[in-house]
C-alpha cells in the first residue's frame, strides 16, 4: 500500500502557512516526498487572497489592518478566504501519481469526495457541485464562498467548503478551507465593494454558506475532525497516511519564502518579490 | 483533440518554442489551454529581463487552476505579446499563433537539443491521459 505523508494540525501565522505550503510544494516537485496532507489553522484572523488578486480593490484593506486581520497572498489562484472559524488543508501531490490526473477537475473531485466523507463521519452530508450550479453573493464577487465551482461542497446547497489550486512542474498544490463557524457579518464587512449592499450581502451570504458546527448540536473537535479527514483519505484512496513533520530541507525553504516573500509588502500587496537577487513574481 | 505542430519544440511543463535564427517565440500548447479551460489573467516576467531554461517566466490563472509558466530555452526577453492584455481569449483560440507570450533573443541554441519535438510531447500527453 502507498505511503503518504500526513502533517497533523497546528495554528500558524498566515505568513507561515503560506511559505509552509509553498516549500513543501517546491521540495514535491523534486520527488524528494511523498504525496502530503497538512491541515493547519491561524493564530490570527487573516484574508489569504489569491495569487493575482489586488488586495486594495478586492478586500476591505483599511477594515483589516485596522481590525488585526493579517493580509497574504497565496501561491494558489483564486479568490479571497476569510479565516478565522475555518479548518485549512493543503495538498501536493505530483499530477503522474496514479491516484491522481492531469484532468484539474478531475483532481478537485477526488480531494473532494474524500472530504466530504470525512464530514459524512462528523454525521454531515455533503454533496459534490455539479457543473453550472450556483450564483454569486451580492456584490460580494471577490469572495471564494461567494459562487460554489464544479466539484466544491455544498451542504443543504450552501456552500461549506472553498478550494483553490497552483500547478507547477507537474506539481500540484490545492488550498480548501472548511468552515466550523461562520459569521456572514463580519465575513461581509471584510469583502464588501459596495456599502450600500452591505446588509443584502450579508443576507445572502447566510442563505448561501454554511458551516460545520450549523449541522453539529455540540459542534466538533477540530481534532476529530482532521481524523476523520485522514482516515477519509485513507479508505478512498486507499493508501496510508503517516503522520510527520517537514523534512530539514522544507524547513530551510519555508524560512526562506517566509522572509523573502511572504512577510513582504511588495509580495503581498503587488504580487512581486525578489529572491536571492533576482527579480520574479511569486 | 489537442493539436501540436511539428515546427515547434515541447517542454514538459506544456509550454513551446519556434526559433527563428536567434530569436524564440514561447507560448502555452493546445493541450495546456485545453486542461486550463478559459484563461482569466496572465503575469508575465518583464520586458529587457532575463529568463532560463527550465525556469519560471510567469503565471496564468483559470477559474480552476493557476499554472506556473516554465521557459524552454535562456536568453533576454525581447518582446511581451501585448495583444493578451486586450483578449486573453487568443491564448484558448490561438495558443500556437497569436497566442504567443514571449519573444527571446537566445543565449544558446544547444539548449534546444533538450527538448521534445511534437511527437514525442504527443506521446508524452498520451502518457498523461492513459495514467488517468
Amino acid at each position: 500500500m502507498e505511503e503518504w505523508r500526513f502533517i497533523p494540525f497546528e495554528r500558524f501565522s498566515a505568513f507561515e502557512n503560506m511559505a509552509t505550503d509553498e516549500a513543501i510544494l517546491k521540495v514535491g516537485q523534486q520527488r524528494q516526498t511523498p504525496p502530503t496532507l497538512r491541515f493547519y489553522g491561524w493564530t490570527e484572523p487573516a484574508v489569504t487572497i489569491g495569487y493575482s488578486q489586488n488586495p486594495r480593490r478586492e478586500i476591505q484593506y483599511d477594515f483589516c489592518r485596522k481590525g488585526g486581520i493579517d493580509i497574504v497572498r497565496r501561491p494558489t489562484g483564486g479568490k479571497a478566504v476569510f479565516h478565522d472559524g475555518d479548518l485549512t488543508y493543503s495538498f501536493v501531490a505530483h499530477e503522474r501519481n496514479p491516484l491522481f490526473s492531469t484532468d484539474i477537475m478531475k483532481n478537485y473531485g477526488t480531494i473532494s469526495r474524500c472530504i466530504a466523507r470525512g464530514l459524512e463521519k462528523a454525521g454531515i452530508e455533503a454533496a459534490l457541485v455539479e457543473e453550472g450550479r450556483g450564483s454569486r453573493v451580492g456584490s460580494l464577487d471577490s469572495f471564494c464562498f461567494s459562487l460554489p465551482l464544479r466539484n466544491e461542497l455544498l451542504v443543504g446547497g450552501k456552500k461549506i467548503c472553498g478550494s483553490a489550486q497552483l500547478r507547477s512542474r507537474s506539481v500540484f498544490l490545492q488550498h480548501g478551507s472548511i468552515l466550523l463557524d461562520f459569521d456572514p457579518e463580519i465575513t461581509a464587512r471584510v469583502m464588501w465593494k459596495n456599502e450600500e449592499n452591505l446588509m443584502e450581502d450579508i443576507s445572502k451570504l447566510k442563505n448561501s454558506v454554511t458551516c460545520v458546527n450549523e449541522h453539529s448540536e455540540n459542534g466538533i473537535e477540530t481534532d476529530l475532525l482532521c481524523r476523520y479527514i485522514k482516515e477519509s483519505f485513507e479508505e478512498t484512496m486507499k493508501v496510508r497516511l503517516l503522520e510527520s513533520s517537514l523534512t530539514p530541507r522544507e524547513e530551510v525553504l519555508k524560512e526562506r519564502f517566509l522572509r523573502d516573500k511572504y512577510l513582504r509588502p511588495e509580495w503581498n500587496m503587488e504580487g512581486k518579490v525578489e529572491i536571492h537577487g533576482r527579480n520574479t513574481d511569486r | 483533440m489537442s493539436t501540436f505542430p511539428d515546427d515547434l519544440l515541447f517542454t514538459r511543463e506544456h509550454t513551446w518554442v519556434r526559433v527563428d535564427d536567434n530569436i524564440a517565440t514561447i507560448g502555452i500548447t493546445d493541450y495546456a489551454q485545453d486542461a486550463m479551460g478559459d484563461i482569466l489573467s496572465v503575469k508575465l516576467s518583464d520586458n529587457d529581463s532575463s529568463v532560463e531554461q527550465d525556469e519560471s517566466f510567469g503565471f496564468i490563472e483559470s477559474a480552476k487552476t493557476t499554472m506556473e509558466l516554465i521557459s524552454p530555452i535562456s536568453g533576454e526577453i525581447i518582446k511581451i505579446n501585448e495583444d493578451i492584455t486586450d483578449d486573453l481569449g487568443i491564448l484558448n483560440s490561438d495558443p500556437y499563433d497569436t497566442g504567443w507570450l514571449i519573444i527571446v533573443n537566445v543565449k544558446d541554441l544547444s539548449e534546444l537539443d533538450n527538448l521534445l519535438d511534437s511527437y514525442e510531447y504527443s506521446d508524452y500527453v498520451e502518457e498523461e491521459v492513459e495514467v488517468e
